[in-house]
């Protein structure tokens, strides 16, 4: 008697619990990697403030791990989150292969965004078959830092230096007598170069019927001009996030670096915040306009809970709210060309000298060229990029001879 | 067991006099003196993660890289509790280790002492499938292992991540290889005349004198299951379940980790390594007045 | 289960007997025994394998499975498709694969070799010639490198390999200017800066140093282990025969430990051919640093399963991997095996 008094009192007093919560209380989980966790300390209060009944919870590794275990879930089928958080490097691997959510149909209708979002960005969360898989949340518009005082040391003018590469490395071959080096890896030249002076239609390494580019003038060229700064001694051979590469921005000893520009937000916290006011931002040299990074979000095919999933996305990446939040927080640069205009965009940038800085990432921003992701750029990235370009280099390989020898591993393993 | 009391005895080897006799005064000071380089080039890691606890990130980065105490230990302790519940997951990997390291001392050591004592059909063929089975690379185990745990009901659990390692060949291997020089088959012998039961003789006759071996797969199990990060990283999910190297490595990032409280983290998650090789070496040298008996 | 040699039902039968039960009772009773015989090592082993069974066969079976597949792993456990011997044939025909050979190769016997060679005289030092407190603190101490962290290993490293401002790179140029070593390290500051990690020349024996720094700690241990199980009467005879200390050492300490020697060499084989961690953390990932110089097998295998997402690929190297570890391993066996495994007994 007693046992069914008692379950008859739990089983109202659950009703009642039930009947206060709505009918469609979600709880969903993203995936992701530092720092955004810092971004959604901050983003779902204000997200639960206009949905209450979608409890957000969040689980982070570092970038490598994340991928990693996103491949694990993805894989088996089972384990990830509803949100996932992808970068820019995974995202042409990743999107076609069917294990997210096609974003374009009902009941998500991503493309109702589409205007709002720098083309470029919009354009690498693509599948193959023209639907939406991966909404861009932050990109990363590439530009040149530059030291102010080593600049006027020799009594340069950006404009002129950035006019052409032959200009650019005149401008090193100035500075390498006051033994300043003029970036700190040649290799970065020939990265972006290859990323940028693509025609309409080309994938980085594969033309649209999936042939190889490889030993190209796109590559012949970029790898020549790489060379060329290393050959004539003009950069300092550091590899990018370490010691030595942080005592070039510190001492002075390196003049410029093409970089994303969130690279701004590390120079000015961590990396040299003593060097306030002696750097400048310009566009790339050459006039070509190219990205470092950036990360998009999905829904894994598995969630069960997508609807949910798609409203914290359309909140983080189609409102401007949390975009402005997370270029002021983060240093990560908006996706929503709407955003440009917020007052924030006119701000000075004391690190920069004052220089308004942001205006010149939106201008970058809008004018990158879209890339067609292609099945085997990861690849590629890794034979080419890494591989070749490494013996070119730092071993004196021929760039031909080298970019054969990769062409043919390439074509090997991709099929 | 009165055949062991009266065996015992006899299994003891005299007490060792003074051990240095054999070595002249140069010899060793020789010895101390290459053991003390060879003390500087090891132990230069260990004094500078605890060196780099003290620091901040900006600091830690430049070059040449401080060669003092800093002064942000403070600061970095808060940081890293502020990043993760420090606490909570140091105990979950002390829990995990603790847990894998018994079991594989006890089931590793009887796997082995079945492999020592038997002679039976089809044991050759299984020592051999276990020898191989080291010999696979374990990059690619991960999806069919995740398939298996997830299988077993096991994701997210702690068991998931030390049970796999209880019965390992590589402690097998260990042990049989110690019961081999260690341990006399008239022992055996004598012990079942005795009319000891199998595992009995296992249990008090055998494993007393594999101490130092036991000894040495504990700690070789202790610090593999406090290092490892692949399983845990496949298999938790819960933030309060991570163990530490999850817990840590979560929190780097290229750019923007907060390496002082990382490095104060890793600094403080070495110490029960420590601990824990100093405790089971004594068991480990204890071995030498015990053992010692086959000659 | 009743499988103690004490069963107690052979022993006192109860009950009364006839003359035709008896003998079949105590046939029973035999066989018995003997089942129990038979059962007993099979209990013994049984948690091997029964872990093996769960844990271990399954990751066997569907890695030899997918090395015949072609696989994707982000699209799915249904997307894979057969493709035969395709991923063989085209491990065989990889330069990449034949590099990574190579350098796994190189780096087993270069990091392999002095690990025996240090930790050997290192434990029989320690367990014969030092005072056993002093003995803790020396192991403790020279096991240090094992119990760290990749991580820490990795920042360490960089700061002294680094090229502009490492630690070595400083070192040696401090240390070729004294006078005693100028005439023959006058070329160091010529060479300036060097880049351990960036030149495919010096990549290899920049990651050999760190594997040996990091596990010969290891083998004082196995090896310490090893020399403690030497009785002192061994010695003491031997002092009376009038042995020295290194004839104490070579004829009796040294052929006692043959079973732990064999142990270690075994798991040195077969982990160092296994190489991962360390010389993908010392080229940051970076698809085995300059010319391949640092990729080995294992790390090539990652990097074309987990980075380039060819599963079925990679498994088909892991397998070629591991036949060339298992020929390896084979060779040491059949030369050393007798002896090491004990099968003289």
């Amino acid at each position: 008697m007693k046992h069914i008094f008692t379950a008859g009192v739990l089983a109202s007093a659950l009703t009642t619990v039930m009947a206060a919560v709505p009918a469609y209380a979600q709880e969903i989980r993203v995936d992701g990697f530092p720092p955004f966790d810092t971004h959604f300390d901050k983003q779902v209060p204000i997200f639960n403030e206009t949905s209450p009944d979608i409890t957000v919870t969040y689980q982070m590794n570092s970038h490598g791990d994340h991928h990693k275990l996103l491949t694990t879930n993805l894989a088996t089928q089972s384990g990830a989150g509803d949100v996932v958080i992808v970068d820019v490097s995974f995202i042409g691997a990743f999107i076609n292969e069917g294990g997210f959510v096609n974003l374009s149909e009902a009941p998500y209708g991503a493309e109702e965004f589409k205007d709002g979002f720098v083309p470029y960005a919009w354009s690498q969360g693509q599948g193959a078959d023209g639907n939406q898989y991966g909404m861009p949340i932050d990109i990363g518009p590439g530009v040149m830092y530059y030291r102010r005082d080593v600049l006027d040391s020799v009594g340069g003018d950006i404009d002129a230096i950035i006019s052409d590469w032959e200009a650019y490395i005149d401008y090193g071959r100035q500075l390498k007598e006051q033994g300043v080096y003029l970036i700190a890896d040649a290799g970065d030249v020939a990265r972006i170069l290859v990323r940028t002076t693509l025609e309409d239609g080309e994938g980085l390494f594969f033309d649209a019927e999936g042939n190889s580019l490889v030993t190209s003038d796109r590559f012949v060229n970029a790898f020549t001009l790489a060379k060329q700064i290393r050959d004539e001694g003009l950069d300092a051979q550091i590899g990018a996030w370490t010691g030595e590469w942080y005592d070039g921005f510190k001492n002075g000893t390196v003049a410029t670096q093409l970089s994303g520009a969130w690279l701004l937000g590390h120079m000015q916290n961590w990396m040299a915040p003593d060097t306030a006011g002696l750097w400048g931002a310009s566009n790339l040299p050459g006039g070509i306009f190219g990205s470092w990074g950036g990360s998009f979000l999905a829904i894994p095919a598995q969630s069960e809970n997508p609807e949910a999933a798609w409203e914290f996305i359309k909140y983080l990446t189609t409102e401007q709210g949390p975009q402005i939040d997370s270029l002021r927080d983060l240093g990560a640069f908006p996706v929503l060309t709407s955003t440009y205009g917020d007052p924030a965009f006119d701000e000075p940038i004391d690190f920069l000298a004052g220089q308004q800085a942001r205006q010149l990432f939106a201008e970058v921003a809008q004018r990158v060229p879209a890339v067609t992701p292609m099945d085997g750029d990861l690849i590629a990235e890794d034979v080419v990029m890494n591989g070749a370009l490494a013996e070119v280099l730092n071993d004196g390989k021929d760039i031909m001879e080298a970019l054969q020898d990769a062409e043919r591993l390439l074509l090997r393993r991709v099929r | 067991m009165t055949t062991l009391d009266t065996q015992e005895p006899e299994l003891r080897v005299t007490i060792p006099r003074k051990r240095t006799r054999s070595f002249p005064r140069l010899g060793k000071f020789a010895t101390h003196a290459f053991m003390i380089v060879g003390l500087l080039v090891t132990i230069f890691p260990f004094a500078w993660v605890a060196l780099m606890a003290t620091h901040s990130r900006t600091e830690i980065y430049s070059s040449p890289p401080p060669f003092w105490i800093g002064d942000n230990l403070t600061e970095n302790y808060i940081k890293l509790l502020e990043v993760m519940p420090f606490w909570t997951v140091l105990f979950n990997s002390l829990w995990v280790a603790v847990a894998g390291t018994v079991g594989a001392v006890l089931f590793c050591s009887m796997c082995a002492y079945g492999f020592f004592a038997y002679d039976f059909k089809g044991k050759n063929v299984i020592f051999g499938i276990m020898i191989a089975s080291m010999m696979v690379p374990p990059v690619l185990g991960l999806i069919p292992f995740f398939l298996t745990v997830q299988f077993l009901g096991l994701l997210d659990t702690h068991l998931a991540i030390w049970l796999p390692g209880i019965a390992n060949a590589f402690g097998i291997f260990l042990i049989r290889q110690y019961m081999m020089q260690s341990i006399s088959r008239d022992l055996l012998d004598a012990a079942k005349v005795d009319g000891a039961s199998e595992f009995r003789i296992f249990w008090s006759v055998v494993l007393p004198l594999i101490k130092p071996a036991l000894a040495t797969l504990a700690i070789v199990m202790f610090i593999g299951l406090w290092n490892n990060f692949l399983t845990p990283l496949i298999v938790l999910s819960s933030p309060d379940k991570y163990v530490l190297t999850l817990a840590l490595r979560s929190v780097q990032s290229l750019a923007n980790s907060p390496w002082g409280a990382i490095m104060l983290g890793t600094f403080l998650s070495m110490l029960p390594l420590l601990i824990a090789f100093l405790f089971f070496s004594r068991q480990m040298m204890a071995g030498l007045t015990a053992g010692a008996v086959k000659g | 289960m009743a499988i103690t040699p004490h069963d107690p039902v052979g022993q006192s039968p109860h009950g009364p007997e006839t003359a035709s039960e008896k003998p079949r009772r105590v046939r029973g009773h035999a066989a018995r025994r003997r089942w129990i015989k038979t059962l007993t090592p099979w209990l013994f082993i049984s948690p091997f394998i029964i872990i093996f069974s769960v844990f271990t066969a399954f990751p066997l079976v569907f890695s030899g499975y997918l090395s015949f597949q072609e696989w994707n792993p982000v699209a799915g456990l249904s997307s894979m498709e057969f493709v035969g011997w395709d991923n063989y044939a085209l491990a065989l025909d990889d330069p990449w694969m034949w590099k990574s050979l190579y350098n796994t190769a190189w780096l087993a016997i270069v990091s392999g070799i002095p690990q025996h060679l240090i930790a050997i005289p290192v434990a029989y030092l320690l367990v014969t010639a030092v005072r056993s407190g002093v003995r803790q603190f020396y192991t403790a101490t020279f096991f240090v490198p094992f119990i760290t962290s990749t991580v820490a290993i990795s920042l360490i490293f960089y700061t002294i390999y680094s090229g502009n401002s490492g630690i070595l790179n400083q070192w040696l140029v401090a240390i070729s200017k004294w006078p005693v070593f100028s005439s023959f390290l006058g070329w160091v500051e010529e060479a300036m800066p060097i880049r351990w990690l960036n030149s495919s020349d010096l990549i290899k024996p920049s990651i050999a140093f760190v594997v040996i720094w990091k596990y010969t700690g290891f083998n004082i241990v196995i090896y310490s282990a090893g020399f403690l199980t030497v009785s002192k009467d061994l010695y003491d005879a031997a002092k009376v025969d009038g042995c020295n200390a290194w004839q104490q050492f070579w004829n009796i300490a040294l052929p006692m430990i043959r079973p732990f020697a064999f142990f270690a060499v075994t798991l040195t084989i077969i982990g160092n051919l296994q190489m991962f961690e360390e010389p993908f953390v010392l080229t940051s990932g970076n698809s085995g640093g300059v010319g391949q110089s640092g990729l080995t097998a294992s790390y090539y295998l990652y990097l074309v399963g987990w980075e380039w997402l060819e599963m079925g690929a990679a498994a088909a190297i892991s397998w070629v991997l591991f036949l060339f570890i298992a020929i390896v391993t084979a060779v040491h066996f059949y030369f050393n095996g007798k002896k090491g495994l004990g099968g003289d007994r």
